[in-house]
């Protein structure tokens, strides 16, 4: 039998970086946790900012589909006409 | 940003573990062939896991678990024999299939020896590299990567850099570092130590796209002063999942190779080939390898070549970057997506299907899409650049190898000019495409 080594420890920051610890928290609370197209669990939702938004890049392995969720808040933002 | 629970997951090699699993599909150089040559048992660490390398007087490899079956003693330090490994402590054998073939203390009427089986892993030589896989039944096929298999003047350096593999996967499928890193950086410390660093890295992107292919991501790039007719973006370069990235331009072909040793080491390796157009053979009885410096006497980082800036960048993220406190933008979607198929291939080990990157068909070579002209520098320049400002620099070959460039590039000028074809290496440059006209899955459109 291969000796099994000693199971790996659950990951910690070697130094905690206080200074984002509240993004951390928000991208906890909010990272989609579910599939829009099948409703399994969400395998990754990777967060990227880009201006003003917060945008996950989403991957189900239950089904394959992958895109990305952008919270919007309360409003809606439409595009302004040429006038 | 992820989880931490996504980090954790992201960046484990250990058996048991859903990365660990999908690392234990593919095969990985564990020694230089001229080791095994010089001493022909090795200790090697793979994964975070210790075994036994050797080689028999016949030439066949075996690899084994480092302890023992009977009293875990290291077989690492055993007595090599033309059927198999000897342990030093009380001379139990194992052959390269794992089987204990002998008991020397034990009698011979009994079953114990079928009782106790060393798991035993493949191993192969290519390349001057030997190979091993340990993961499940049925192994699948070494890969015959180009540049294993291609002509050219080879040699390989070599580091060990304090930290997860998946931070140095991330640089593979970031085009935009190069610009600063290797350009605005490298002209900085250039300023202050006084030398001139090359212009060809300091260009401007204008747009990057990546594409996922059977064999990984690949990466495109559009530089200031080009289109997308140049190769940076209508070939580009990939990432080979799950610990490669093959790189090149300018009669230089290379594998960039990162062996997840534990959760913190990784082994970096330059395998490169020479093979300019206009080259002619020069014989190697056997391919050097060289250590590229990490640290300098007082503890800092050497960044004034080209790998030297990557690995301060790697390492100095921590041995595993904190990922859940990292501001990505939309230039880093290539990281995004390289992690999603790290994801999808935890997925697949896990139902027990094969994961992106596994070969089982028997093949003589594998050609990989890379650049030819790289940055749209030229082809000499871009090799004479990268010998004097990457790690060839401290390459025992160096002057052989610059001179290898110089003289090809002018057989290559004379013989166009004479109508005749300049001198091809058996197999090619390797120079695979994409299909023409093929655009990027994931594109950042123009970004000025």
């Amino acid at each position: 039998m291969r000796p099994r080594p000693t199971p790996p420890q659950p990951w910690q920051p070697a130094v905690v970086d206080r200074r984002f610890l509240a993004d951390a928290e928000a991208h906890r609370r909010d990272a989609p946790r579910f599939c829009p197209r099948c409703g399994a669990q969400m395998a990754l939702a990777s967060e990227f900012w880009e201006a003003d938004d917060r945008r996950f890049y989403c991957a189900c392995t239950g089904c394959g589909w992958s895109g990305e969720i952008i919270p919007t808040g309360e409003g809606v933002i439409g595009h302004e006409l040429e006038h | 940003m992820l989880t931490a629970e996504q980090n954790d997951e992201l960046t484990q090699v250990e058996a048991g573990t859903p990365m660990g699993e999908v690392l234990r599909r593919y095969w990985y150089p564990v020694a230089f062939t001229r080791e095994l040559a010089e001493f022909p048992v090795k200790r090697v660490e793979l994964l975070g896991e210790f075994f036994a390398l050797w080689r028999t007087p016949s030439g066949r490899y075996g690899i084994i678990p480092e302890p023992c079956p009977h009293r875990k003693a290291s077989m690492a330090y055993g007595l090599v024999e033309e059927d198999g490994l000897r342990c030093p402590y009380h001379g139990w054998k194992f052959d390269t299939d794992g089987a204990c073939i002998d008991q020397p203390a034990e009698k011979d009427s009994t079953n114990f020896k079928d009782r106790v089986r060393a798991t035993a892993g493949k191993v192969e030589e290519l390349g001057g590299l030997i190979w091993a896989y340990i993961g499940p039944e049925p192994a699948p096929l070494l890969p015959r990567f180009d540049v294993y298999v291609m002509d050219g003047f080879r040699d390989i350096g070599w580091a060990d850099l304090p930290c997860n593999y998946v931070q140095i996967m991330e640089n593979a499928v970031d085009p935009h570092h190069v610009e600063w890193l290797h350009g605005r950086y490298f002209e900085f410390i250039g300023r202050h130590e006084g030398f001139t660093a090359p212009a060809s890295f300091g260009k401007q992107h204008v747009r990057i796209g990546f594409d996922t292919f059977e064999w990984g991501i690949i990466k495109r790039r559009v530089l200031k002063g080009a289109t997308e007719e140049n190769d940076d973006w209508k070939v580009g370069h990939p990432l080979v999942f799950p610990y490669n990235m093959r790189v090149g331009g300018g009669g230089i072909h290379q594998m960039q190779i990162r062996v997840p040793i534990n959760r913190t080491t990784t082994r970096f390796m330059l395998y490169t080939v020479h093979a300019p157009e206009g080259y002619e053979p020069v014989e190697q009885a056997a391919i050097p390898d060289y250590q590229i410096p990490v640290f300098d006497e007082r503890g800092n980082h050497v960044v004034n070549y080209v790998e030297g800036q990557d690995i301060m960048a790697w390492v100095t993220q921590g041995p595993i970057t904190d990922r859940t406190t990292e501001h990505l933008g939309r230039s880093d979607i290539g990281i995004a997506l390289l992690r999603k198929m790290f994801r999808e291939q935890m997925a697949r080990v896990a139902e027990g299907k094969d994961p992106i990157g596994t070969i089982r068909e028997p093949h003589e070579r594998i050609d990989l899409p890379c650049e030819i002209d790289k940055f749209h520098a030229g082809g000499a320049q871009f090799a004479l650049d990268f010998c004097e400002m990457g790690s060839t620099r401290f390459s025992p070959m160096l002057d052989t190898i610059k001179k290898i460039h110089v003289r090809a590039a002018e057989q290559a000028r004379k013989d166009k000019a004479a109508g005749r074809t300049p001198y091809t290496p058996v197999g090619g440059f390797g120079g695979a495409t994409l299909a023409p006209g093929a655009s990027a899955q994931v594109d950042s459109g123009p970004l000025s």
